[in-house]
């Protein structure tokens, strides 16, 4: 099979689920992965013009020589180019023009919980973690083939298995262009799809000599995965969610695997890698047994998530060498009542004194990150952005003779599936230009402080296709024949483009992005169970708005 | 500590690697060695390192040179063994020696000129006349003065300078059939100022008179570096 990853090389050789499937259908017999990147738009000229079919990077042998082609979903602004490399690969696009002899195509990855915009264009979805999933299915798929008389009921036997979604089984209802019902077409299909999870990490499949590419990647460095699942619960993060439950990685394994990496990599750097990492128990003893296993191969660790509490800026600072030049956080909220609502629980005295600890240790400044346009939000959360900086600002001047750097990126927040906000409309694209020019101008006369901000067309369409459903996909296949790419990247993304395939497939994203979905409203992905109950989204976006009531524990 | 030099070949696999990426490449893949490296006392340290001379995007070679400071006695085998098993396809080393002169200054100093050798490759049905070229570059070598603009790194303003001097040799191979055309150029190179190969060409091509509506392309290739010895070129691997 080929795992194809709908962004550039340098993107997708970053990404630790791509080594993680690397290793568990490699390192079975009888199997084999290579792996497809998106070609640059200059390289995609060229490959149309001298008739170059999208190849695998191992063997250079075309897409469509392999039995299975599976996508890595990470982000929904990379669909137009899952759409061009299946056009690349000389792959029909829509998976019931696909004949007896094209290969299968999959999905996989967080988008995959609502794949719905992408529904035609596949055969099937794992739901789910795929490193179990992919050697089983690679190894079922020849029977399958042997046994099943067309690629339909193929399909349609595969569609009984765990974690296996067929959309072509499930025909959408609408009324009044809104998605209202989904019906299965063949009984063996489950009425609800269960996503597919790994229960021990420490047996599970881990890459221990991956691929070290010659150019460098964005992350370019060996990655141990602490655990999986995040126990913060976050009401705005999809990931917190879908990835539910925790499971750790033992200690051993931990050390045993980095050792091996280090060793076989020549890597010079070690990421602890996780949603929170500093949530991890017994993280000292862990960064104590790695010094004392790395000791002499000159190894910097880092955490990429630290938390605003006194302990993370420690152990930062414990893993620390060099020039203490930045560290980042995520507040998301300037005000303790949104912070709140979105259940970040950090109080502002708790801001302050882990910062103080940081410039104690001689930190040179910070990144923050806020998100603008969380459910509640009104203009004063805004202007309390700008408010708690110029009191960092001040605080830090008072404190500290050395200058302290503030950079401030400010994010829109976008409603996710399978998110307690899945019901919450964006705000409007005025609205939240109004936002960022709050932001804009109360950071004007504050020199020292650096302000950047997401483009919020880009998080408009991220919204749309985030909480769409199969009418999308025409509009999806008209923006890529128009030209959209790489719809992440500023330098590529075209607006008017979109407005112009959505206007000709009669699509009023509007309708999608700003929507607020009712409890009784049948969501497009209702049929996907990503492990957490709706009954729980439903009482998480409740306490949400009722903050005043004290949260009981942690998300199990 | 040994001090330790050796040489190594580039393949077409990895003519594409970027000077920091074959740093980078070279760097792990001593790391994976289990050799002895020393690393820079420091904030942040690095191996004792170096590469004779940067090799270019898309040119291949037959002699390039490395040095790696060592901190326990290793022989020159042990080096060719370890280190050789590391290195990707596209990388071969052909030999390592010690430095015993501890006083030798870095290799990247005391590079002068190198030798290239670009071939012009026309695709099939296409034949080139070497006329052209060789007329071409008969023009270009009978000019007073080549320019060439060089950005100062702190004013931005474009500046020329005078190439023609570091052009020590041109001169293509002696026609025979079924050969391509070849153009040796042995150019000046290092802290005195240089001129890169690739310029050389561009500017072969303006020459021409004749439209040539060739399909072609330049493949190029570095043959050997030299050191500079009192205005006298020598190989760099007489030296050592």
């Amino acid at each position: 099979m080929v795992l194809a990853f709908p962004d550039l090389y340098e993107v997708g050789m970053s990404n630790q689920g791509l080594k993680i499937l690397y290793e568990s259908v490699n390192n079975r017999p009888g199997m084999l992965m290579e792996r497809a990147f998106a070609p640059g738009m200059d390289m995609e000229e060229l490959m149309r013009a001298y008739d170059q079919p999208l190849f695998a990077l191992e063997s250079g042998k075309p897409l469509a020589e392999f039995d299975l082609i599976g996508f890595s979903l990470q982000y929904e602004l990379s669909y137009t180019n899952v759409l061009n490399m299946l056009d690349l690969a000389g792959i029909p696009l829509y998976a019931d023009q696909r004949g007896e002899s094209d290969p299968l195509v999959v999905g996989g990855g967080p988008c995959a919980f609502n794949p719905e915009p992408l529904a035609p264009f596949f055969d099937f979805f794992v739901l789910g973690e795929s490193e179990e999933c992919l050697p089983e299915l690679l190894a079922g798929l020849d029977r399958l083939k042997r046994e099943a008389p067309d690629r339909k009921e193929l399909l349609a036997r595969l569609s009984a298995w765990e974690g296996i979604y067929v959309p072509s089984l499930y025909q959408p209802a609408y009324k009044e262009k809104r998605f209202s019902a989904i019906e299965r077409t063949d009984s063996r299909a489950p009425a609800v799809i269960s996503k597919r999870l790994v229960r021990d990490l420490d047996r599970a499949p881990y890459p221990t000599a991956p691929i070290v590419p010659y150019l460098q990647a964005i992350h370019d460095r060996a990655v141990v995965e602490l655990f999986r699942g995040c126990s913060r619960g976050c009401r705005f993060c999809q990931a917190g969610y879908i990835f539910r439950p925790v499971r750790r990685r033992s200690r051993d394994k931990l050390v045993e695997t980095a050792k091996q990496q280090i060793a076989e990599t020549g890597y010079e750097e070690l990421s602890l890698a996780s949603l929170s990492s500093t949530d991890y128990p017994e993280l000292e003893e862990l960064i104590n047994e790695l010094d004392r296993s790395l000791y002499g191969e000159q190894v910097k660790c880092n955490l990429p998530s630290l938390r605003l509490d006194s302990y993370s800026i420690k152990l930062a600072d414990r893993l620390h060498r060099g020039k203490r030049s930045n560290l980042t956080f995520a507040p998301e909220a300037a005000t303790e009542r949104l912070r709140r609502v979105i259940r970040k629980n950090i109080s502002e005295a708790e801001i302050f004194s882990a910062l103080n600890d940081a410039i104690d240790a001689g930190w040179q400044g910070f990144k923050l990150y806020f998100m603008i346009g969380l459910p509640t939000e009104t203009e004063e959360d805004v202007e309390a952005i700008v408010d708690l900086c110029r009191r960092l600002r001040q605080y830090f001047r008072h404190k500290s003779s050395r200058k302290i750097g503030i950079s401030v990126s400010v994010s829109t927040f976008v409603p996710k599936a399978h998110t307690p906000f899945q019901w919450e409309p964006q705000l409007s694209l005025p609205e939240v230009t109004g936002r960022q020019e709050i932001l804009q101008k109360g950071f004007k006369k504050m020199p020292g402080i650096d302000l950047s901000w997401h483009d919020a067309e880009t998080s408009f369409l991220e919204a749309v296709f985030a909480r769409g459903d199969r009418l999308l996909a025409p509009a999806l296949e008209k923006a890529w024949r128009l030209g959209c790419r790489f719809d992440g990247w500023s330098e590529h993304f075209s607006m008017p483009r979109w407005r112009q395939a959505f206007r000709e497939t009669g699509i009023e994203p509007e309708d999608y992005a700003l929507r607020r979905f009712g409890y009784d409203d049948l969501l497009p992905w209702d049929h996907l169970h990503c492990g957490v109950d709706k009954a729980v989204l439903i009482r998480e976006h409740q306490k949400a708005f009722n903050i005043d009531k004290p949260e009981q524990g942690e998300a199990q | 500590m040994t001090r330790i030099r050796f040489s190594f070949t580039r393949g077409e696999a990895l003519k594409h690697i970027s000077h920091l990426d074959m740093m980078r490449l070279i760097q792990r893949a001593l790391r994976r060695s289990g050799l002895p490296l020393v690393y820079s006392e420091g904030y942040n340290p690095h191996l004792r390192f170096n590469l004779a001379l940067p090799l270019p995007v898309n040119v291949t070679a037959s002699e390039e040179y490395g040095e790696v400071i060592l901190s326990d006695s290793v022989t020159p085998d042990q080096f060719m063994v370890a280190f050789g098993e590391q290195l990707p396809a596209g990388l071969d080393l052909t030999g390592a020696w010690i430095e015993d002169d501890y006083s030798a200054p870095a290799l990247p100093s005391t590079v002068g000129a190198a030798l290239y050798r670009a071939t012009l490759v026309a695709e099939e049905g296409c034949r080139v006349d070497p006329v052209h070229y060789r007329q071409a570059l008969d023009n270009l070598l009978s000019k007073e003065e080549i320019l060439a603009p060089k950005t100062k790194k702190k004013k931005k303003k474009k500046v020329f300078v005078n190439v023609k001097p570091y052009i020590y040799e041109a001169y293509f191979n002696e026609p025979e059939k079924e050969r391509p055309l070849e153009l040796n150029m042995l150019l000046q190179t290092g802290s005195r100022g240089g001129v890169s190969p690739f310029f050389v060409i561009e500017q072969l091509e303006k020459e021409l008179t004749v439209e040539c509506n060739y399909k072609a392309h330049w493949e190029l290739h570095r043959e050997r570096l030299y050191q500079d010895q009192d205005q006298f070129l020598q190989p760099l691997s007489e030296g050592m």
